[in-house]
């Protein structure tokens, strides 16, 4: 249990949150303010993925009895996003794909709302529509967005509207012609990725109510608080100040929950209901449908080696289908630009990376930020040139990896980094067989297909990203009735957010865990748009946190060295009193607390406010890598060779976490990761019929379940202390699903001799391939 | 059409007018403030709204309110007691079996039901028993984890 004394880090500390959660106490999106007056909100998607379209009978919805505030697009006719304002908040004329709302309303009941939206009837005209990536960039498609340049902040982007080209990176070293001249084998592949949805157990929801002052007050349990300020706000053309962001612990987001989908549309119509709170509630199929997937990715790998196993030159392009707007996709394509080389010092490399339109639902990050996808596609590459070199896969891995000192770009010198170790970890852990390939044969009757066993291996590599938006905000207050109370920017998603706060903040000042409570994060707490969120968390929270704990010390040290009228240099904070080395008295900081209450009316008598800045960037991508995350992953598969199915037997992954600050807590991190990779890798596939989403629910798109965790799994920390991070740790939210995919495809390879280069790996797939390569053979 | 109906909740006999379209869910959910029983789906799918009926594990949102009269029914929040946590509730604490938390009532409630019913599961067991309990946050290996710990717990 958690202990009385302060904590040391590097030392299990259960999750704070932990019991709320097991006793129904934690407030969820679902949870949020049932209230008796509380209005329900629904909103009518489209049904097309490209048309004209008009809306009837409006004005009797509108007049509907129990029907609160309706809005259409010709109501509220405005564009929202980040960098690009790429996509509507309600369509006004056009639709550009199928799940767009159309209108929203709010009613007495959620009875109501739905019959009334039903009353809207609404003509289609079909337009042409663009439905996948060969189709956008062919000449004479039809362009998904026309008018791109009349979008705010189309020029910031590399763009090529006629070709639905909605952005582009690229990223080059050396001269991949010569590269290619000096290499004695070249090998060229095709890879695909399906579409993904981020399915979080909790729906997009939460209520919002607004305040006399005409601000908008939203209790919503997103991932990026301040960043849907910024994008709600600007949508709405109103001061961010007067968008108020509550959250709470957030039922699953990984990724979904950070950019605007719905939420805007929430704030927008509890302005119309003179105060009454609005709640907004998606049902499964709405999250599926009306949100955001994950891009589906198309790839072209080249690849040169010499015999002696040294890598020459790569060019690799990675496109993908971001749907109907790219603004949420942007990050993500700056990961695959950084990451595109794979974990190899190739001394000559082209990368290039772009955003394709179409007029589906719009893409969003999803953890892994694309870098599993770019090592979807590399590390069968390593493999099979692995094979083609007659070399072992592991030792041409070891030969190539990139290394501390190696000097990747004029300004990026790569650091000190755990590829090799987790490389030879992972392989330790499912005892590695070199030629796991021939043999293992368990189903011994002749002449019938059989199950075979194979092993595989990936290495993988994720960078660290930190922009402008990086920042962190903290305060912390110190007084009677809260003891510590501390004010974070990020979220608690369930990675632990606030037991790290606690954790390191009890070591930091020396007081008891018990004294600190992390309160849930407000946008009101803080002016900068900035936040701790997904990729920078730990970094940002860490950084701003060392801050605050020391300014909060001296503060307090500050006080009692002129009570004691001693020298503040013999004073220090030892298990929650201050104690003088010199003239040996102590106070308890309890005590101390309670003296002050009385003189001050109760008011904080401290209280301090830090804030972590990101180094500057010139906005290159280079600029914005802080460091890179190491991976690897191997996996022990049996396949069936009669039907295609995938037991996964064993399957470890070791993440390079710089230090584990709660050794516990990162391997239940790794651990889910783990499954979650599986999930994507085996099973899940966002499905598309003439752009209409396919997959409504879990049983059109299945997540693993206990019946699809591997029979082992073997979870591996690598802590290779990271250069300036916060007690040398790094963030582990990314890099964790990094190589899980090429791993059990280089594993189904070994066991049975086909190559599957289209994610998901399903049985249906393999089942093909051993069908082929058997035509083949006879 | 209203109906006027009782049951056992948490050990607590009740009783309450509900409509005959109402699911047990939602009259958990929104009339008796049972929030531990989660939406995720309203189709059966999930099991984040599992609770005890009569001791048996049943997807609420797939239960009309009026089907649960005359029945005895079991959140998450009825675990604990005055003596403290429940041993579930106390081992998914100290063994990582809660991320983001939202599945984790329907996971307490469907192990709760195994323990019932076999006090020393073996994990293929406590497998089968959580197949329709998802996580989309993976944590399961320390869910079962929590469980088997539990079991040993109670011994
Ligand atoms: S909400 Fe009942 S099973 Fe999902
Ligand atoms: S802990 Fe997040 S869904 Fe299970």
């Amino acid at each position: 249990m958690i202990s009385r004394k302060p904590h040391v880090i590097g030392k299990p500390f259960p999750l704070i949150e932990a019991q709320k959660k097991l006793t129904g106490v934690t407030c969820y999106a679902g949870d949020e303010k049932i209230v008796p007056d509380m209005l329900h909100a629904r909103i009518l998607f489209s049904e097309r993925p490209s048309a004209r379209f008009w809306l009837s009978n409006v004005d009797a919805v509108r007049n509907h009895k129990g029907v609160a505030a309706l809005l259409t697009g010709q109501d509220l006719a405005t564009r929202m996003g980040q960098t690009i304002l790429d996509r509507e908040m309600l369509a006004v004329e056009q639709v550009y794909f199928a799940g767009q709302p159309l209108a929203i309303i709010a009613a007495e009941t959620p009875e109501i709302a739905e019959e009334a939206l039903a009353l809207i009837q609404v003509t289609y005209e079909d337009l042409p529509a663009v439905l996948d990536i060969e189709q956008a960039i062919a000449p004479g498609s039809p362009q998904v967005h026309p008018d791109f340049y009349d979008y705010p902040g189309a020029d910031a982007l590399h763009a090529d509207p006629a070709h639905n080209i909605a952005h582009s990176l690229t990223f080059s070293r050396g001269d991949v012609e010569q590269g290619f001249a000096a290499a004695d084998v070249i090998l060229e592949r095709s890879y695909t990725a399906a579409h993904l949805q981020h399915a979080p157990m909790e729906t997009h929801g939460g209520v919002a109510q607004r305040q006399p002052d005409g601000s908008v007050t939203m209790w919503m349990h997103v991932q990026a608080p301040f960043l849907q300020r910024k994008i709600i706000a600007k949508a709405l053309h109103m001061d961010p100040a007067k968008v108020r962001i509550i959250t709470g612990c957030v039922g699953g987001s990984f990724g979904g929950k950070v950019f605007v989908s719905v939420e805007g549309l929430l704030a927008a119509i509890a302005l119309q209901t003179k105060g009454r709170p609005v709640r907004l509630l998606l049902t499964r199929e709405e999250e599926f449908k009306g949100v955001f997937t994950a891009p589906a990715m198309r790839a072209h790998v080249k690849m040169g080696a010499t015999k002696d196993g040294r890598l020459t030159a790569i060019q690799a392009s990675y496109d993908w289908d971001v749907g109907a707007s790219v603004d949420a996709a942007l990050f993500h394509l700056q990961s695959v630009a950084l990451a595109g080389t794979g974990p190899y010092a190739i001394p000559n490399a082209d990368i290039r990376t772009s955003a394709i339109y179409t007029n589906l639902l719009p893409a969003a990050p999803l953890r892994g930020l694309g870098v599993s996808q770019v090592h979807w596609a590399i590390e069968q590459h390593i493999d099979e040139l692995a094979e083609i070199l007659n070399l072992n896969p592991i030792t041409l891995r070891q030969w190539n990896l990139v290394k501390g000192g190696d000097m990747l770009f004029p300004s990026f010198i790569m650091h000190a980094n755990g590829l090799q170790s987790c490389g030879l970890q992972v392989i330790d852990a499912i005892h590695w067989h070199p030629d796991a390939s021939s043999h293992h044969d368990d189903t011994p009757e002749p002449d019938t297909p059989k199950k075979r066993i194979g092993q595989g291996m990936a290495n993988g590599w994720s960078p660290i990203i930190l922009s402008e938006e990086c920042g962190s905000s903290i305060s912390i207050h110190f007084d009677k009735e809260n003891l510590c109370n501390i004010i974070v920017d990020g979220v608690d998603i369930g990675q632990g957010l606030y037991a790290f706060v606690t954790q390191l903040a009890s070591f930091e000042l020396n007081i008891p865990v018990e004294w600190i409570t992390v309160e849930p994060t407000d946008t009101a707490n803080f002016a900068p748009d900035w936040e701790a969120t997904y990729h920078n968390l730990l970094w940002s929270t860490g950084h701003a946190l060392l801050k605050a704990t020391a300014k909060m010390k001296r503060q307090i040290l500050a006080y009692v060295s002129e009570v004691w009228e001693e020298p503040i240099s013999n004073l220090d904070i030892v298990d929650g009193e201050v104690i003088s080395y010199a003239s040996r008295r102590r106070y308890p900081l309890l005590e101390l607390l309670e003296q002050n209450a009385e003189n001050e009316n109760n008011a904080p008598v401290f209280s301090v406010t830090s804030v972590y800045r990101p180094p500057n960037t010139d906005g290159s991508i280079e600029s914005l890598l802080q460091s890179f995350a190491s991976t690897a992953y191997a996996a022990e598969v049996q396949v069936d060779e009669k039907t295609g199915g995938v037991t996964i037997l064993q399957l470890a992954a070791a993440a390079d976490v710089g230090h584990a600050l709660n050794p516990e807590s990162v391997r239940a991190q790794i651990k889910g990761g783990m499954i979650q990779s599986v999930s994507f890798t085996l099973l899940e596939e966002m499905i598309f019929e003439n752009g209409i989403p396919q997959s409504h629910n879990f049983r059109d798109y299945p997540i693993a379940t206990t019946a699809d965790m591997p029979q082992q799994l073997h979870p591996i920390v690598v802590e290779v202390p990271q250069q300036s991070g916060p007690y040398g740790a790094r963030d582990l939210s990314h890099h964790v699903q990094v190589g899980a995919a090429p791993a059990i495809a280089n594993a189904i390879y070994r066991a049975v001799g086909v190559r599957i280069r289209d994610l998901p790996i399903t049985a249906q797939r393999i089942y093909d391939a051993l069908q082929a390569k058997r035509a083949e053979e006879a | 059409m209203k109906h006027e109906i009782q049951f056992i909740i948490n050990g607590h006999a009740r009783s309450l007018t509900v409509e005959s379209q109402q699911t047990l869910l939602e009259v958990l959910r929104e009339d008796l403030g049972l929030t531990s029983v989660k939406h995720g789906c309203s189709t059966g799918e999930c099991g984040a709204c599992s609770v005890l009926l009569d001791g048996e594990v049943v997807n609420s949102c797939m239960v009309l309110a009026v089907e649960a009269a005359n029945t005895e029914i079991l959140t998450a929040e009825g675990l604990a007691t005055d003596e403290g946590l429940h041993p579930l509730q106390k081992s998914f604490t100290d063994h990582h079996g809660v991320q983001c938390g939202y599945c984790a009532s329907g996971m307490l409630i469907s192990a709760k039901a195994l323990l019932n019913r076999t006090s020393r599961p073996h994990e293929e067991e406590i497998r089968e028993a959580l197949v329709g309990n998802l996580c989309r946050c993976g944590a399961y290996a320390d869910i079962i984890k929590s469980i088997q710990v539990a079991s040993r717990a109670r011994r």
